[in-house]
């Protein structure tokens, strides 16, 4: 017996998987979407999360800059 | 991307922002709060004049205003509708305008190759005040420009600057007046209600003194045989009733007295009625107040922009009220001591604390040829006897206390209230919460004040204050070329990115409080960036300051590293034989300080700075940090690089934003942070800490058991605003063993340095 | 879906690599004539122009050991990869020597039109000059300016400039259409700009021309056009000398045609449509050159600073190069020989999110940059190109691939059956053999899910 799921396998660094965990666990996005957690770097998540999922980490990352040039 | 999607996303992010445990509310006070007490024109910013279309890519287009000359290319700049201007460094001609433009603009930023500056009626009222003419303005602008002045350049130039100059703010015998050549000025002022507030009615009858027409005055008296009135009421009921004394009237100045508890008041309201008050003291004339024994020592040398600077200030033979903006460690106290010796007359010198004030006093010994007895420190624990002396030392919070004084205190209080003061230096200006300062000068009386910073940024509050608190800003220097004529180290600034461990950053994303800060500061990784930092640069015989605003963190990594740590509550002993250690024994290359070391200390030796902590966005620490580590290092001119300023962060949380916050005003000046996100050779480093999963974990225990208290910073007077002064003692008690003090009037000095002859004419 | 995240990379061949490309046949056409085979002489590795000069006039197959010891074995990479080429591009092939050994023999037509290009004899190779004076002659400063005009009407049409509508005929747009470097879509009639377009227009300008060319040369069998005349006219006017005027008398139908479109596109010069001379430009002359060697010799001197507050000041009135610059900097000011702009983290992400990569602007940048900023070295910044890679790498932190995750077997045997096979396919992602959990690839999961079901059913 075998069980077969389709998804998206992520490949990222331990703190951007913390991250998308994070959101899992907090049902940010509206809903759990990580399949299996399976290692320190790599997700086997939900595909259809992928495009809400990278505006929210766009949004992480918009918020952790700064415009550094005067207007 | 949908609306709804888009009002979601906006919602999202309202949401989070109320998450946002940890904020450091900072204003872009220039630019917030220029409508509060400016002169209209002011109000009116150069921005506003320009209507430039903008074109297809979004710029605004200044061309169809602009008109190109035809020998554009050997001239040095730009300037836009909108008051900024674009000077090319590279120019043959570059270093006229940059001298021009440093007196009458703001200096936006300054790399190397082309620099901005933008107008401001701020900076054309400093252009005035130093006796530069409305129309020279406009003609030098003409001629350096590669086109066409605009129109509304040329207006707003005017505007700013016609009306001023024609104002004075005078102290004489310890009381204020308001003083003009022009009665119809002052007329015009007392019509103000808030202007009539601000006089002082009362002793009317005394004011009116002769003393207070100046020499011009004297011939006009004539006619009617009456003395001629300075204090305005007369003035006023005689425009009112006859108009044939105008004439006349004219070509005396005429003046009304101000309550000294409004100055302030009448300052600004006079700024915003365009005709701000320019306070100049003509100290060679000042018979009154007794001339002190004071000259720079013949071996003293200034370097140039320190004299460039004392120029600004002396230029007329009188010398003028402003700040003058000089990168630490650049000898700003030098420029205050020189300023000292030229004026000659009595000194009060302001700190930001008893460290500083002792710092203070040994470099006017140094570079002066005051006599020791002439000194005296008014700090809570050296009170040297006041009587008598030329120069006193204090600090703000000395000054501005509140609350009941000792007796002595008191009796020292009364004494330099009752002093008329020649002249007042305020160290780091941008540091002391406005409203403290106000206090401190409504408290003593002063000719002519001398700020002194090294940044004219601050986050907490109101930049454009000390424009009407001390005068226009007299100088800034460029710290590039400092760098580059070897006057301050050669720094290479670094941003050490860590990425967080796994089990940080899962608790920094769920934790709500003040702890998320203490996560960011004690993520391991960025330990270890720390220690292998620290290693690498004692292996090279480095002197090493570790920064961290966060007490719990300091501690944390000094014991855990093994290596001394001050902050606030340390003793004073303590502090000494600290400071001693790293200054003299080769063995102690490293200490750990929290953010009392901002300003306060002088640490010459140190030629790293490595910040885990630092306070939110705040633009002024960064720049105060750097300082540090700022003053020229042995071998002067360096091609390589001397000093190094790291900055370690946390990735992936706030404190990445905050770094970048923090870097803008230093990136101005020209430098550039390097973006280090793997340090080369530490994995390679053994006996590191915090390699182990379970060592993380351990820590990560430690922190999460640590307190909400623990996670804040340390609380520095001067650095919040929020009358946090309990600390002042502590920290001056740094000062050491009081000196006896010995009451003798000095004997002549023979000596003259050049220069102090040269500012005194 | 990982697609729409990275989109592709422009990849811009060289004369060599495109020319691997013909079939063998178009290549022997080719070698008919001497300026094809200098023109790849040219471009031969070092050692590949040593051998063909070696075995030029030996009329028979080299033994390859032979060959294999003109070398020191310090450089038997280089020899390897001289030897690729010229098989690659037919210059020689194997034969094997008397005896049976094997060995390479030259390419016959290209053996002897190489002995013309280099030689001399036989028929001119190079286009005939006019033999009458012209009335109208243009000197190289007008040919340069003209050839730049022509160009950058390409470049202001594909950025949607006004300054670009008209002086863009058909064919270059059909150019742009069939090469991805622009689009039409349903809504809009006029075709939009690409992410490949965008890099295409960072690019130098010979890169640029000798891209488009390329392009080009794909659709001219569907003009019913010979493609072996075209590329040898080509190459022919790459020797062709700036400034001087040849005769149209004896092209081809084929050639003429050809001779219109590049006309269009600014290599060639002719005043009117049915004039009898034509002018070739620095574009042509410069092209048959590929990449390797690019001659920029009419780039104008850079204009661009680049300061490390991440301002950038540009000496330009050009509303291409403006255009240009829009594309991944926030425009501030224009004045009117300079415009003001900022490099922020939205302007370039902005250009990333377009198919621009990092170095594409990075090299844009550096190589228009401003003579004062040659004297830095690096001429850029490094903050500026550190901080830039590293907004490119901020996109890049997680990596999505469509994939199927397999669990749950029932035995460590199972497992292994799986995995091995799908290792073997290269498909297997991911794999945890302790906790027999594996992911293959979307598109293995066929073979992966049948080669199960035959083994179960076994």
């Amino acid at each position: 017996m075998v069980n077969v799921t389709k998804g998206v396998l992520v490949e990222c660094d331990p703190a951007m998987k913390q991250f998308l965990l994070h959101l899992d666990e907090k049902n940010a996005l509206g809903r759990k979407f990580v399949i299996q957690d399976l290692d320190d770097t790599h997700l086997f998540i939900s595909s259809d999360i992928i495009e809400i999922l990278q505006t929210r980490i766009d949004d992480l990352m918009d918020k952790l800059s700064f415009p550094l040039a005067e207007k | 991307m949908g609306k709804r999607d888009k009002r979601d996303k906006e919602e999202r992010k309202a949401k989070k922002a109320k998450r946002e445990e940890i904020e450091y509310e900072e204003e872009d006070t220039q630019d917030v709060n220029v409508k509060d007490g400016v002169p209209e024109s002011a109000t009116r910013h150069a921005e506003e004049l320009e209507q430039a279309a903008e074109d297809e890519f979004g710029a605004k287009d200044f061309r169809k205003s602009l008109e190109l000359k035809p020998d554009h290319a050997s001239r040095p700049l730009f300037i836009g509708p909108n008051g900024h201007i674009f000077l090319e460094s590279f120019s043959p001609v570059y270093k006229h305008a940059h001298d021009f433009l440093i007196a009458i603009s703001e200096p936006v930023c300054r790399p190397e190759h082309i620099h901005e500056y933008k107008l401001t009626p701020y900076s054309l009222y400093a252009a005035v005040s130093v006796g530069l003419q409305t129309t020279d303005i406009i003609e030098y602008l003409r001629r350096l420009c590669k086109t066409s002045l605009p129109d509304g350049i040329i207006e707003f130039i005017k505007l700013c600057t016609l009306s001023y100059g024609k104002v004075k703010l005078v102290l004489k015998h310890n009381r204020y007046y308001v003083e003009s050549q022009y009665p119809e000025v002052l007329q015009k002022l007392l019509k103000d209600p808030v202007i009539q507030d601000c006089r002082k009615r009362d002793e009317m009858d005394e004011a009116g003194d002769d003393q207070f027409i100046a020499g011009e005055v004297s011939g006009t008296t004539g006619e009617n045989g009456e003395p001629v009135p300075d204090d305005i009421h007369d003035f006023y009921t005689k425009i009112d009733n006859e108009e044939e004394d105008e004439d006349e009237a004219q070509l005396k100045t005429v003046s009304f007295e101000v309550k000294q508890e409004n100055i302030e008041t009448i300052q600004k309201r006079c700024i915003e009625l365009e005709y701000p008050l320019l306070a100049e003291y003509d100290f060679r004339n000042d018979t009154i107040n007794p001339d002190i024994n004071m000259d720079l020592k013949p071996s003293t040398v200034l370097r140039p922009y320190q004299e460039k600077s004392l120029r600004k200030m002396f230029g007329n033979g009188r010398a003028r009220s402003g700040v003058i903006v000089l990168p630490c460690g650049a000898g700003k106290t030098l420029v205050g001591v020189t300023a000292a010796c030229t004026v000659r007359k009595r000194c009060l010198a302001l700190a930001t604390s008893g460290v500083a004030v002792e710092q203070w006093r040994s470099q006017f010994k140094m570079w002066s040829t005051i006599d020791d007895n002439l000194i005296c420190r008014f700090t809570s624990d050296a009170k040297d006897k006041p009587m008598g002396c030329s120069v006193c030392i204090s600090t703000y919070s000395m000054l501005a206390h509140s609350t009941k004084r000792s007796w002595e205190a008191e009796k020292m209080m009364e004494w330099l209230q009752s002093q008329e003061w020649g002249i007042m230096l305020l160290d780091e200006v941008q540091t002391i919460p406005a409203k403290m300062f106000r206090r401190v000068l409504t408290i003593v009386n002063a000719h002519c004040k001398l700020g002194l910073t090294a940044t004219l940024v601050r986050e907490d509050d109101k930049i454009a204050d000390l424009n009407f608190l001390i005068g226009p800003k007299l100088y800034e220097a460029n710290w590039m070329e400092l760098q580059n004529n070897g006057f301050i180290a050669k720094v290479q600034c670094a941003e050490v990115w860590c990425p967080m461990t796994p089990e940080f950053y899962r608790e920094y994303l769920q934790m709500k409080s003040m702890k998320k800060l203490l996560l960011y500061a004690m993520n391991p990784n960025k330990f270890q960036a720390c220690q292998f930092l620290i290693r690498y640069h004692e292996r090279r015989n480095d002197k090493i300051i570790v920064f961290a605003d966060n007490v719990f963190a300091l501690k944390h990594y000094a014991i855990t590293l093994n290596k001394p740590y001050l902050y606030g509550p340390t003793s004073q002993g303590e502090r000494l034989q600290i400071l001693q250690n790293f200054q003299h024994n080769p063995k102690v290359n490293t200490i750990f300080v929290s953010k009392v070391a901002d300003t306060s200390f002088d640490l010459p030796e140190a030629n790293v700075l490595i910040q885990i902590s630092a306070h939110g966005g705040s633009r002024r620490q960064e720049a105060q940090r750097l300082g540090r580590i700022l003053r020229a290092k042995k071998g002067a001119v360096a091609e390589e690089y001397n000093a190094f300023f790291y900055s370690l962060v946390s990735q992936d949380t706030m404190e990445m934003q905050y770094s970048l916050k923090r870097q803008r005003f230093l990136v101005n000046q020209g430098y550039s942070y390097k973006v280090i996100t793997k340090l080369a050779g530490m994995d390679e480093e053994e006996n590191i800490c915090y390699r182990s999963k379970e060592d993380q974990v351990g820590l990560l225990q430690k922190v999460l058991a640590a307190t909400d208290t623990d996670a804040e910073e340390e609380g520095v007077p001067g650095a919040s605003g929020s009358g946090m002064v309990r600390r002042t003692g502590n920290m001056s008690s740094m000062s050491g063993a009081d000196d006896a003090l010995y009451m003798e009037y000095k004997k002549k000095s023979g000596n003259a340095h050049p220069l102090f002859k040269r500012f005194r004419r | 879906m990982a697609a729409a995240f990275t989109p592709r990379k422009l990849d811009c061949k060289d004369l060599h690599s495109y020319l691997k490309t013909l079939p063998s046949p178009v290549l022997d056409r080719l070698y008919n004539h001497p300026a094809t085979c200098l023109a790849v002489f040219r471009e031969l590795p070092d050692l590949g122009r040593q051998y063909v000069m070696r075995t030029l006039f030996v009329e028979q197959p080299v033994s390859q050991a032979v060959i294999g010891q003109w070398v020191n074995n310090k450089f038997i990479n280089d020899h390897r990869y001289a030897c690729k080429a010229l098989t690659e591009l037919r210059v020689w092939y194997e034969q094997p020597i008397p005896g049976g050994q094997p060995g390479w023999v030259l390419n016959q037509t290209f053996r002897n039109n190489t002995r013309v290009a280099l030689l001399g004899g036989g028929k001119p190779w190079i286009g005939g000059r006019s033999t009458t004076v012209d009335k109208y002659a243009k000197d190289i400063l007008f040919l340069d300016k003209y050839a730049q005009e022509r160009w950058e009407c390409v470049l202001h049409f594909m950025v949607g400039s006004s300054e670009g509508i008209e002086g863009v005929s058909r064919d270059i747009i059909e150019v742009l259409n069939n090469s991805g470097l622009m689009r039409v879509d349903a809504t809009d009639p006029n075709p939009t700009i690409t992410p490949a377009g965008f890099q295409f227009l960072l690019m130098d300008t010979a890169s640029q021309v000798w891209y488009f060319m390329l392009q080009y040369l794909e659709t001219v069998e569907h003009r019913g056009m010979d493609l072996v005349e075209c590329l040898s006219f080509l190459f022919q006017l790459s020797f062709s000398t700036l400034g001087q005027d040849y005769t149209t008398d004896g092209m081809s139908e084929s050639q003429l045609k050809f001779l219109q479109h590049l006309r269009e596109f600014g290599l060639v010069y002719q005043r009117k449509r049915k004039s009898q001379r034509y002018y070739p430009t620095c574009l042509a002359i410069n092209l048959a050159s590929g990449l390797s060697n690019v001659s920029t010799g009419q780039e104008k001197t850079g204009f661009i600073i680049v300061e490390t507050n991440y301002r950038v000041y540009a000496y330009t009135d050009s509303p291409l190069k403006i255009a240009l610059l829009a594309i991944f900097c926030d425009m501030l000011y224009r004045f009117p020989t300079m415009v003001v702009c900022n490099l922020s983290r939205t302007s370039v992400r902005e250009a990333l999110i377009r198919g621009i990569t990092a170095e594409q602007i990075l090299n844009f940048l550096r190589s228009h940059a401003h003579p004062k900023m040659l004297a830095d070295t690096p001429v850029l910044p490094p903050t500026i190109t550190d901080q830039v890679r590293l907004w490119e790498l901020e996109r890049d932190r997680l990596k999505f691939n469509d994939g199927v995750l397999y669990s749950q077997f029932n035995s460590q045997a199972d497992y292994e059956l799986l995995s091995d096979y799908a290792k073997d396919l290269g498909v297997l992602v991911w794999e945890n053999a302790t906790k027999r959990v594996m992911v293959v690839t979307k598109s293995g999961h066929d073979d992966v899910k049948k080669f199960w079901k035959r083994q179960k059913n076994s």
